[in-house]
């Protein structure tokens, strides 16, 4: 799974600075102690040489034995191999009822022909809690600094992003319907910004205008259509009139006919297409869905009288929608004429309306492939020569326009589309 | 009746012309803007069809230019532009009616029989066909002297044929004529055929004679 940059950047400071500053700390804790062992051997000797001065310029006049300062002691008691080295020691004190630690050093010396041991001490506890705080001092400054790390990158990282997730949110909300520029900041305070953000808008300019084009030429084309059709359709008209018309030649004139009025109703669907796409219906009203809906089914009935499929309409609740009339008028048409063009002798069509949704089922031929291609312009179910395959196309882009959800379910001849007003 | 149509599309033109001429109309026609309003300034038109689109200039501004005139043609906007606009546009400036390209040669004649029905006949509008009596005003039918009911279809369907009486007319034709709604929601034309029967069935009770044809599954004509 992906994260975000913030995320990753936080995930290698966390694994990696505690490791830096652990073997930091670690190196440290070594240095301090050399230090300090240094420092305890400079102490002791000095120590050695104070005493040792003392004895010799005045050997009766001297205390042989200080606690925990120095012993003086004739021989050598102490086994060779600990001589000249620094060792530990702990020291019982009855007042106090503890044990302290001591840092000793024996050497060997002779006063005249009397050998000498001198024992020095020096006090370690004090030195050992100097240690300690200055170990805990530290770690705390490393997790304080390990925090501002975290937490200065973070917010530096959101800072220097922010151009990149407005870019990427104008993107986002970008709609190449809407033939609207992408304004991006050209001025973001960072160069691969900028570059990024020009190069994107250019690209989207590029984009618009082939879009633009497109849609001008589907707009031209089916305009200037019209007059081509117009002349088909008139000559059509006047050699159906003609005296000399035979069963022959009207079985073909027929045929040119019906190929010609199925050219200029698919020429009028395209065009409807287009105008939808360029948003040339922005008039809007309360629409009462349930009226437009009893309308057209009483429309239907009129023109189809009893040739038409069982019709059951039943509104649950009397919807009103937002939106342009005339398109939801379209909508409702065409689901209602597809149910009844693609249906069987002798179906049904059964509609539920809701305030949610209007969904509509009926009887019809088994479908092949996947229902959702219908929605396809040009896409066609079996009555190929009595529909322009533009119904549905224009039945989605008219839900696209106004974020209706539409569904198409299909099982075993059952037929359901199910429009969600959003 | 004097027609005049101005149309750029030299085919189209004649195709009009040639429609109207067999209706026993005086017809003319005009290609470009400047010989439409010679054609307008010298004659008097009963009806004039006008196409929007000109080369040399628009359609609505030769109909302003008719209309500052003081002329009282009937006009009849023929577009290949159908939007609602376009069309309030072309009937403020004065004209009678507005059709879109594509249209049908007998959905133009009917339009111009009506209104030239409208703006010429004063008083009762009836129309008769043999024992067939049309009252366009009241919308009602009388056989002999007896109504016959006819549902809003039928009676509309009856006055289209009339008005193309004698020529075949197209199922389409009828089809569209007949849906009021915008054309590129009417129904296919399947449905004319059960309003044809019904309303043949109903005349020849009231004992009117055959007068509706099939003509070779094209479509069907009024003949009297």
């Amino acid at each position: 799974m992906s994260k975000t940059l913030q995320q990753k950047n936080t995930r290698s400071l966390l694994k990696w600075l505690p490791l830096v500053m652990l073997v930091g700390s670690v190196g440290f804790y070594i240095l301090l102690r050399s230090h300090i062992y240094h420092l305890q051997e400079q102490q002791l000797e000095l120590k050695q040489e104070n005493t040792w001065n003392t004895l010799k310029s005045a050997p009766g006049g001297i205390a042989l034995h200080i606690k925990c300062e120095y012993d003086i002691e004739k021989g050598s008691p102490v086994p060779r191999g600990l001589v000249g080295r620094q060792r530990d020691t702990s020291i019982y004190y009855p007042s106090a009822g503890d044990w302290d630690t001591y840092a000793i050093l024996t050497e060997q010396y002779k006063l005249g022909d009397t050998p000498y041991q001198i024992t020095t001490y020096f006090s370690s506890k004090e030195i050992t809690h100097l240690l300690i705080k200055l170990s805990v001092a530290e770690a705390a400054i490393f997790l304080l600094l390990l925090g501002a790390i975290v937490i200065i990158n973070r917010r530096t990282s959101r800072n220097l992003w922010t151009p990149f997730y407005d870019t990427m949110e104008a993107v986002r909300n970008f709609d190449i319907r809407k033939n609207r520029p992408l304004v991006l900041s050209e001025q973001t305070g960072v160069d691969e910004f900028d570059r990024l953000n020009l190069t994107l808008s250019s690209l989207i300019d590029h984009v618009n205008q082939a879009y633009h084009n497109q849609k001008q030429f589907t707009e031209n084309a089916s305009h200037e259509l019209q007059t081509p059709l117009a002349i088909i359709r008139s000559k059509v008209e006047l050699l159906m009139d003609s005296p000399s018309l035979t069963e022959e030649v009207a079985g073909q004139l027929g045929d040119i006919n019906d190929a010609n009025e199925r050219l200029s109703q698919m020429n009028k669907n395209l065009f409807l297409l287009t105008k939808i796409d360029n948003n040339q219906f922005p008039e809007l009203h309360m629409i009462p869905v349930s009226d437009l809906l009893e309308r057209s089914i009483a429309q239907y009935r009129e023109y189809f009288e009893d040739e038409l499929p069982v019709i059951k309409l039943c509104i649950e609740a009397p919807l009103q929608l937002q939106a342009n009339s005339s398109l939801i008028d379209i909508l409702i048409n065409n689901l209602l004429r597809n149910a009844i063009i693609h249906n069987v002798e002798g179906g049904y069509i059964h509609i539920l309306l809701t305030d949610k949704e209007l969904s509509m089922e009926n009887s019809g031929p088994v479908l092949e492939g996947d229902p959702e291609r219908l929605f396809e312009r040009f896409r066609k179910g079996r009555e190929e020569s009595r529909t322009t395959g533009l119904g549905l196309a224009l039945v989605k882009q008219i839900c696209h326009l106004y974020q209706f959800d539409v569904q198409y379910l299909h099982q075993e001849g059952i037929h359901r589309i199910k429009v969600v007003f959003a | 009746m004097k027609l005049l149509v101005v149309e750029d599309e030299p085919s189209l033109l004649d195709s009009i012309i040639q429609f109207f001429k067999r209706e026993h109309f005086l017809c003319e026609g005009a290609v470009t803007y400047s010989e439409a309003i010679r054609k307008m300034e010298d004659f008097q038109y009963d009806c004039i069809i006008l196409d929007i689109n000109l080369p040399e200039g628009s359609g609505l501004q030769l109909l302003k230019y008719l209309r500052n005139d003081e002329k009282r043609d009937g006009v009849i906007i023929i577009s290949a532009r159908d939007s609602l606009d376009d069309r309030i546009a072309g009937l403020d400036l004065g004209a009678d009616d507005y059709l879109t390209k594509p249209f049908h040669l007998s959905e133009l004649n009917a339009r111009v029989k009506a209104l030239i029905r409208r703006k010429y006949s004063d008083g009762a509008r009836v129309v008769t066909i043999g024992n067939l009596k049309i009252d366009m005003t009241a919308r009602t039918i009388t056989a002999a002297g007896q109504p016959v009911p006819l549902t809003r279809i039928e009676y509309d369907l009856l006055v289209f044929l009339t008005s193309n009486k004698n020529r075949v007319v197209s199922r389409q034709a009828i089809a569209e004529h007949i849906y009021d709604g915008p054309s590129e929601q009417a129904p296919g034309p399947e449905f004319v055929y059960s309003h044809i029967k019904n309303l043949k069935r109903k005349l020849k009770e009231r004992g009117c004679q055959e007068i509706i044809h099939s003509v070779y599954g094209l479509g069907y004509k009024l003949v009297i």
